[in-house]
């Protein structure tokens, strides 16, 4: 109970960083000092970590647990609460790679220029777009504008890179890598 | 036109006034698409003679359409985006995560302004869903470009 208290405490730690008063609170429920839970939490975040980085298999994750001594219920344990919790912090992992702005969503309209200071009597279709972005918690919107045959370009063009994960070179890359 | 060799014996300032003249005119003209019986009448009511007014007129005509096209580019607008580019990656590990494997596309819109020319083009990251939907909704754009060139 006291790993399942501990292993709760690592999960929560990993998702929304230190709680100091829940490691005391921990540590008065359990009977031992605030510090070894403390370094109990912390250890047990860095193997959850690890072993999720890499998508350790079982046999590799009970040989680096096996040097700590513990029991076979216990190593059991905490494998288990290593795959509980792996698509989680996988995910949260993958949120500190380094990022480029990233599509979030796009809106158009469709307009006709009637004239301009310069220029009266025109029939001009464009297209107006705004483009959602996001870069690391910023959101941006870019209005942008195209021409009718820019357009049609730009699904030609959009489409043949959809259509290039289905290529036999790609597939053979994809199955090679795994 | 004050190099001009044909036109040295004409005052300078006068030469001056009379291609402001001429300019305004041909703009203006330019500006409201006027046609060569509203351009001949106004140049009837400048007293101009009949010869000189047909000169004007098929210069003018000759021309007609390259100016529309450059007073037509003239003016404020959202950046124009002229081309794409784009980039498949397969990303395979981060120093933060192994074993990802997720395909990964990298967008970029060249776009111009009118004046300047250059501009910094707008580049982004998307994921294969992500890209799907970008171009979906590019394609309602143009289906509803399709229905409005019909009515």
């Amino acid at each position: 109970s006291a790993v399942g208290e501990l292993g709760r405490l690592a999960v929560e730690l990993l998702r929304r960083g230190a709680a100091p008063r829940a490691c005391e609170a921990a540590a008065r429920k359990l009977n031992i000092g605030a510090e070894a839970v403390q370094h109990g939490v912390e250890g047990l975040t860095y193997l959850l970590t690890e072993s999720s980085k890499l998508m350790i298999s079982e046999i590799d994750f009970q040989d680096s647990i096996h040097v700590l001594g513990f029991s076979d219920e216990l190593n059991k344990l905490l494998f288990q609460l290593y795959l509980d919790n792996r698509k989680e912090i996988r995910r949260i992992l993958s949120e500190l790679a380094p990022k480029l702005p990233s599509y979030h969503s796009l809106e158009w309209r469709l307009d006709v220029q009637l004239a301009s200071r310069s220029l009266r009597q025109q029939i001009e279709p464009t297209v107006t777009i705004k483009l959602h972005l996001n870069q690391n918690e910023d959101q941006s919107a870019r209005v942008l504008q195209t021409d009718p045959s820019t357009l049609l370009h730009l699904i030609r063009q959009l489409e043949q890179a959809l259509g290039e994960m289905k290529t036999n070179h790609c597939r053979r890359i994809v199955r090679n890598m795994k | 036109i004050l190099d001009d060799p044909d036109l040295k014996d004409i005052d300078p300032t006068v030469l001056k006034y009379c291609h402001a003249a001429a300019a305004t005119c041909i703009l203006e003209a330019g500006k409201q698409k006027a046609d060569i019986s509203a351009i001949s009448t106004c140049l009837e009511d400048c007293k101009l003679d009949k010869e000189r007014i047909e000169q004007f007129c098929t210069e003018y005509q000759k021309n007609k359409d390259a100016l529309e096209i450059l007073l037509g580019s003239i003016g404020r607008s959202p950046l124009h985006i002229t081309d794409v580019s784009w980039r498949l990656e397969y990303q395979i590990k981060s120093n933060q995560l192994h074993k990802t494997y997720q395909p990964s596309y990298f967008v970029t819109l060249n776009v111009e302004n009118g004046d300047s020319g250059s501009h910094p083009d707008v580049s982004f990251s998307c994921t294969m869903e992500q890209l799907q939907d970008l171009v979906g909704k590019l394609k309602d754009a143009a289906k509803s470009l399709e229905r409005a060139t019909q009515m």
